[in-house]
């Protein structure tokens, strides 16, 4: 037989459980490690200065929040409201017997999915009037941007909706048919509002999206009045020449989408539970 | 006379697969005629295409006289004359047991909400699920929710009603209040159709019996006749698989 090297003790010797005691003070020991190098090397004071500097964030307030989270939160909410009647729309189609409609339906969704959020909101901008000349978006920033992104998320959301549509049983339809409904009533009373429950924490996940992606309308131009957290920001920081404006709205965007998908998280949980 | 449903000659395939191949058969008004046979020999299809939830592919369907195989027939009219009980309820989650009853009623025929209520409120009463009104159906046991489905069915106030295997998901237990239900509707007179498993049932209460397997009508009339003297091999197969339960 082999004996070991001097002092080898090979592994095996250790019980499980202590073998995953072993693994989690590793572990444990490493990110203490990664955490010291990274904030010995930092420059504390400067980073102070340029990100945390009191002065700077009060000046912010009370616009960053009368003007900058107001625009963001109506952009949002203007772009998801139009956004979900287009995406209606199209899932309705992408589910038709007629086959130009389903073409069209999926044509579309391919297209803007395929594009980014920005090359979209600058055709709508730029790209609509010149194409029909004299033709502008009414609404100023908010109506071409909302209407942009509304392309866009619309896209998304059909998708989602007509997934939903699918996950409800067919005995329904069945059920409500058999009680003489037409199946554009069975669509609006039996299976969509079921679709839509099913929906709920995908489409809310829709809408984190949307309110990060209302920081490209900057791209149509801006007013003092006009902008939303993110170009408020960068205008701020530039005039400022200092970071801090950029960690004010982080933690603003954060104190809006966290308690979104803690929601979701919420409402996954007792969707599951339902079940 | 025209006969409450008058089949003739009735083709259905899905595919390759020739599920009813040449259905024949008529039931009366006030009669109950229970369809047995093994799974797969067609008579859920041939049910379902009753009310054209399945499109027959040859064939008439006459239902009261009125010819609904055709083409330019006004399905969702006639099928609010004809009530459907399912084998797995497929009753409203998102709605509660009383606006399962009204939903169809207000909808499609119009009634002022008020009467809606009324007429609900009575089927529920004649299921002896009267205290359930506001319940959702998720908050019912198996039994009480077809029984739901068998109300909600009647609100229509059908001429007729076509049962799929209604006990066939329940559990053992829960079976009786549901056959308990359909034994009341049958003695007050409805035209019932009902695809079943359950022979017992067939025996006491059908007026007809009818045997199909591999999408024919093998053999058909009275129940005592059918299930005690089969003349049929097929048909004797059958009831001792059956029995052996």
């Amino acid at each position: 037989m082999v004996r070991p090297l001097t002092g080898f003790r090979p592994m095996k010797k250790l019980k499980p459980r202590q073998r995953v005691l072993v693994y989690q003070l590793v572990m444990y020991g490493l990110a203490a490690v990664v955490v010291l190098v990274v904030a010995s090397q930092a420059d504390w004071p400067k980073i102070q200065k340029n990100f945390f500097n009191t002065e700077i964030a009060a000046d912010m307030f009370p616009e960053v929040v009368t003007s900058a989270v107001k625009n963001t939160a109506l952009y949002t909410a203007l772009s998801f409201v139009l956004g979900m009647a287009l995406a209606l729309a199209l899932a309705l189609m992408r589910l038709s017997s007629l086959k130009p409609f389903r073409a069209f339906a999926i044509g579309y969704i391919e297209l803007f999915r395929g594009l980014p959020a920005l090359i979209t909101l600058l055709f709508v901008g730029f790209g609509l009037p010149i194409a029909f000349s004299g033709f502008r978006i009414p609404g100023g920033v908010l109506g071409r941007g909302s209407v942009g992104l509304a392309l866009v998320a619309g896209a998304y959301m059909a998708e989602t909706i007509r997934a939903g549509i699918e996950a409800v049983p067919k005995g329904q339809t069945e059920a409500a048919r058999s009680l003489g409904m037409s199946q554009t009533r069975t669509m609006f009373t039996i299976i969509l509002p079921q679709a839509f429950r099913i929906i709920i924490p995908p489409l809310t996940n829709e809408l984190v999206l949307l309110i990060k992606d209302t920081s490209l309308f900057f791209i149509l131009g801006s007013t003092p009045g006009t902008k939303e957290l993110t170009k408020f920001a960068r205008d701020f920081m530039n005039a400022e020449r200092n970071a801090t404006p950029l960690t004010v709205v982080a933690i603003l965007y954060l104190l809006i989408t966290l308690p979104l998908t803690f929601l979701v998280r919420r409402l996954e949980r007792s969707a599951a539970k339902a079940r | 006379m025209t006969h409450a449903i008058d089949v003739r000659n009735l083709h259905k395939a899905f595919g390759d697969l020739e599920v009813l191949q040449g259905i024949d058969f008529t039931v009366e008004t006030g009669e109950v005629v229970c369809v047995l046979g093994p799974s797969g020999s067609g008579k859920s299809t041939l049910l379902r295409c009753l009310n054209r939830l399945e499109e027959p592919n040859g064939g008439q369907i006459l239902i009261d006289g009125e010819d609904i195989t055709d083409p330019d027939a006004n399905v969702d009219q006639l099928r609010t004359n004809i009530g459907m009980v399912f084998q797995q309820f497929n009753l409203f989650p998102h709605l509660t047991v009383l606006k399962n009853l009204t939903v169809a009623q207000t909808g499609v025929l119009r009634r002022p909400k008020v009467e809606a209520i009324s007429i609900a409120r009575e089927m529920l009463e004649r299921v002896g699920l009267s205290d359930k009104t506001h319940d959702y159906p998720a908050h019912l046991s198996g039994g009480q929710q077809q029984r739901v489905a068998i109300a909600r069915a009647l609100s229509m106030k059908p001429k007729m009603m076509l049962f799929d295997e209604p006990t066939s998901a329940l559990d053992p237990e829960l079976v009786g209040e549901v056959l308990d239900v359909m034994r009341t509707l049958a003695s007050e007179g409805m035209t019932m159709m009902v695809v079943t498993h359950e022979i017992g049932f067939a025996q006491e209460v059908a007026d007809r019996v009818v045997f199909m397997d591999e999408g024919v009508v093998i053999e058909e009339g009275r129940p005592e006749q059918v299930l005690e003297q089969p003349s049929h091999e097929r048909t004797k197969k059958f009831l001792r698989m059956v029995s052996e339960h």
